[in-house]
C-alpha cells in the first residue's frame, strides 16, 4: 500500500471523548456520554439506536451544526469544538452535505434554484453556478424536472432533488438524518441505491441515521447507539 | 446571499396577507405624499403670485393687505419713484389696489366661505401681463362689472359667468369674465373696479396695498430705502416674492404639521402590521431558516434575507400609496389663507422628489418593521429551527 493510500485512509472523522449535554429547566440532561469514534474518509456508516439514544445529536456534532460539551471532535483535518458560529457555517458549506428526512426544501424555489443554493455561498458565476447545479441533478437523474416546484415532484424526487443540493459543492462527507423516513420502499430503494452510488463512484464519506434496518444493511459499516453510548 | 427571489416569491405565496401588510403601509405613504404634494402646490400657487422685480408696500406693521390702508396721495408719491420702471406709454407701472373679503355661499355645501375681492384700476392687465381672460370679456372702467379667478368660478353661488353675487345689500356685481394667471393664488380671487369696490367698503381715498415694478430686482434695496427714509409716511415695503412666501409658510407649517402628525400615528400602525407579519411569516418558515443556517448561510445573511422581504413589502405598500396620492392631482382643495382670511384653491402637486422621499418613508417602515422579526430570525439555532 503506497503512502498515498494510506493517507486515503486517515479518518476523516476523529471524536474522542466526546460528551453533549442539554441544560432542561437548569436540570442536566447528558445526551452523548463518552463517544469515540473513527470514521475513514470514503466510508459509507450508519447509526442506530431507539430514539432519544442521541444519534442525531452525534450526527450534528460530526455536521458542525453544535458543539460538543466535552471532548475533542476533529472533522476533515478541523477541531469544532471552540469555532464560532460563524466559521461553523463557513465549515458546514465547505466540507458537508446535508440530507434530511423531510426533504427541507424551500417550496418557492425551483429544484434548480434549490440545488443552487449551496453554491451562492461561493465565488463561482452565475453561469457556471447554473451548470453545476444542472449536473447535479443529472446524477440524480431529474435534469429534466429542474424547473419544477418542490411541490410538483414526488416525495421521491424531491428527495432526490435534495441530494443533488447535499452534492453540488463537492462536499467531503455527506449526512443523512433518516433519508428514507418519509417514502415509500420503492423510493427509498433509489434513494439507497442512489447513496450507494455517491460513495462508490464519487467516493463520497457518508454518514447515515436510520431506523431502518434495510437502509442500514446498504452501509458499510453499522454503529449503534444506546443511552448515549456507543455499544 | 439568499436570493432576492426567495423574499419575493414568498410574498407573493401569502398574496392576502402580503397586500393587506402593503394597504397598510401604503396609506401611511398615500397621507405623506399627499401633504407634500398640498405644501408644493401652496408653495408654488403662492410663490406664482410673487416677482422678483415687484414691490409691495403696505402700512407699517400690517402682515397683510387686508389689514394695510395708504391713503390715496401716498400712492402717487410711491408711484413717482426713481426706482419704479416706465411703461411704454411713460406712466409708471404699478398699481394701487384694494382688498377686501366677502362671504358667499359655497356651491355643492351648506356652509359660506371668504372670498378675497380685489379692486383694480383700468390698467391692472398691464401691469400683470400674465393674467389671461380665458372666458367672456374684461370689466368695463367704473362699472359694476368683475372679472373671476378661474379657480373659484364655479365654486362659489353668483361666481359663475353671466351671474351677479352681491357685494353689499343692494349692491350687485356681474362676472363678465373668467381670468387665468399660471395658477397663481390671483385665480382665486374676484376682480372688480377699484373705485366701485372702494366705495362698497367705504373705502374711498384709500388703498390697501400699492405694487410697483422696479427697474430690476437689484434696486429693491434703494426703493426700500427711499421709503423707510420718510418716516411720515409710515409704510413698509417687501419683496413680492417674500411677502407671498411669507403666506405660504404659515399655511404650510399647519398643513405639515397636521399632515405629518397623521402620518406618523398611521405610520406606527403600519409598521406594527408589517412586524406581525413578518413574525408570522418567520414563524412558518423555520425549518427554511434552520436549512438555510445548516447550509453555511450566516446569522448575517439570514438578518439582511429577513430585511430584504420587509423592505420589499412596504415598497409595494409605498407603490399602492404613491400611485394612489398621483390620483389626487385631480382634486381640487380649497383652504382659508390665514394672511387673506379668504379661501385659496389648492391642487395637489407632485414632484419626482415628492415620490422618491414617499418610498424613502415605506423603506425606513420596511426597515423599523422587519428589524425584530430579522433579528429573531438570524438568532436561530439550526437545529431547533429544523425541529419547527
Amino acid at each position: 500500500m503506497g503512502e498515498g493510500q494510506r493517507e486515503g485512509k486517515k479518518p476523516i472523522v476523529e471524536l474522542d471523548g466526546v460528551g453533549k449535554t442539554y441544560f432542561r429547566d437548569k436540570e442536566p440532561v447528558v445526551v452523548l456520554d463518552n463517544i469515540s469514534l473513527d470514521i475513514e474518509e470514503g466510508s459509507y456508516e450508519a447509526l442506530m439506536g431507539p430514539s432519544g439514544s442521541g444519534k442525531s445529536t452525534l450526527l450534528n456534532l460530526i455536521a458542525g451544526l453544535d458543539r460538543p460539551s466535552r471532548g475533542s471532535a476533529r472533522v476533515a483535518g478541523q477541531e469544532l469544538s471552540g469555532m464560532s458560529d460563524s466559521a461553523l457555517a463557513t465549515f458546514r458549506s465547505r466540507t458537508m452535505g446535508f440530507i434530511f428526512q423531510a426533504y427541507n426544501l424551500m417550496p418557492v424555489l425551483t429544484a434548480v434554484e434549490n440545488v443552487e443554493l449551496p453554491l451562492l455561498l461561493t465565488k463561482l458565476s452565475r453561469g457556471e453556478r447554473k451548470k453545476r447545479a444542472q449536473t447535479a441533478l443529472r446524477v440524480v437523474g431529474l435534469e429534466e424536472r429542474m424547473n419544477h416546484y418542490p411541490r410538483q415532484l414526488s416525495g421521491g424526487q424531491e428527495q432526490r432533488v435534495a441530494i443533488a443540493r447535499a452534492i453540488v459543492n463537492d462536499p467531503r462527507i455527506i449526512v443523512a438524518d433518516e433519508p428514507t423516513g418519509d417514502l415509500d420502499r420503492k423510493s427509498a430503494d433509489e434513494i439507497l441505491t442512489l447513496l450507494e452510488k455517491l460513495n462508490k463512484e464519487f467516493n463520497k464519506t457518508i454518514l447515515m441515521v436510520t431506523h431502518d434496518p434495510q437502509a442500514a444493511e446498504r452501509a458499510t459499516v453499522i454503529h449503534r447507539l444506546d443511552k448515549g453510548n456507543l455499544s | 446571499m439568499i436570493p432576492v427571489a426567495y423574499n419575493l416569491r414568498n410574498l407573493a405565496v401569502r398574496k392576502t396577507t402580503t397586500l393587506a401588510t402593503a394597504a397598510g403601509l401604503g396609506l401611511v405613504v398615500f397621507v405623506f405624499a399627499s401633504v407634500l404634494m398640498l405644501a408644493n402646490s401652496i408653495e408654488r400657487t403662492l410663490g406664482r403670485s410673487g416677482r422678483p422685480d415687484v414691490a409691495i408696500v403696505l402700512r407699517k406693521g400690517s402682515d397683510a393687505e387686508l389689514a394695510s390702508g395708504i391713503e390715496a396721495q401716498q400712492v402717487s408719491l410711491i408711484l413717482g419713484n426713481a426706482d419704479v420702471a416706465k411703461r411704454p406709454d411713460g406712466k409708471p407701472d404699478g398699481v394701487g389696489e384694494i382688498a377686501a373679503v366677502i362671504l358667499l355661499p359655497k356651491l355643492g355645501t351648506d356652509g359660506e366661505s371668504n372670498v378675497q375681492v380685489r379692486g383694480v384700476p383700468d390698467d391692472v392687465m398691464a401691469f400683470r401681463p400674465s393674467v389671461t381672460l380665458v372666458e367672456g370679456r374684461p370689466a368695463q372702467p367704473g362699472s359694476d362689472e368683475v372679472i373671476v379667478g378661474k379657480a373659484i368660478s364655479g365654486r362659489f353661488k353668483g361666481l359663475t359667468l353671466g351671474q351677479s353675487f352681491e357685494l353689499r345689500k343692494n349692491r350687485p356685481l356681474k362676472v363678465v369674465g373668467i381670468f387665468a394667471d399660471g395658477g397663481s393664488s390671483f385665480e382665486s380671487e374676484v376682480w372688480g373696479d377699484v373705485h366701485s369696490v372702494g366705495s362698497a367698503f367705504g373705502r374711498q381715498g384709500s388703498m390697501s396695498s400699492v405694487r410697483v415694478r422696479l427697474l430690476s430686482p437689484a434696486k429693491f434695496d434703494g426703493f426700500k430705502a427711499s421709503i423707510d427714509q420718510n418716516q411720515q409716511l409710515g409704510l413698509e415695503v417687501l419683496r413680492e416674492t417674500d411677502y407671498y412666501e411669507k403666506q405660504s409658510e404659515g399655511m404650510n407649517v399647519f398643513i405639515g404639521a397636521l399632515g405629518i402628525s397623521i402620518a406618523f400615528l398611521f405610520s406606527v400602525g403600519a409598521m406594527i402590521g408589517a412586524m406581525i407579519t413578518m413574525y408570522g411569516s418567520i414563524a412558518n418558515r423555520q425549518r427554511e431558516i434552520g436549512t438555510l443556517r445548516a447550509l453555511g448561510f450566516s446569522r448575517f445573511s439570514i438578518l439582511l434575507s429577513f430585511l430584504l422581504e420587509s423592505i420589499c413589502l412596504a415598497l409595494i405598500g409605498g407603490a399602492i400609496g404613491a400611485l394612489a396620492s398621483l390620483a389626487m392631482g385631480m382634486v381640487r382643495f380649497s383652504m382659508v389663507n390665514f394672511a387673506s382670511f379668504s379661501e385659496v384653491v389648492f391642487t395637489f402637486e407632485p414632484t419626482p422628489g415628492i415620490m422618491l422621499g414617499s418610498l424613502a418613508v415605506a423603506v425606513v417602515m420596511g426597515l423599523f418593521g422587519g428589524f425584530l422579526p430579522a433579528v429573531q430570525a438570524a438568532r436561530m439555532s439550526p437545529i431547533k429551527a429544523m425541529r419547527g
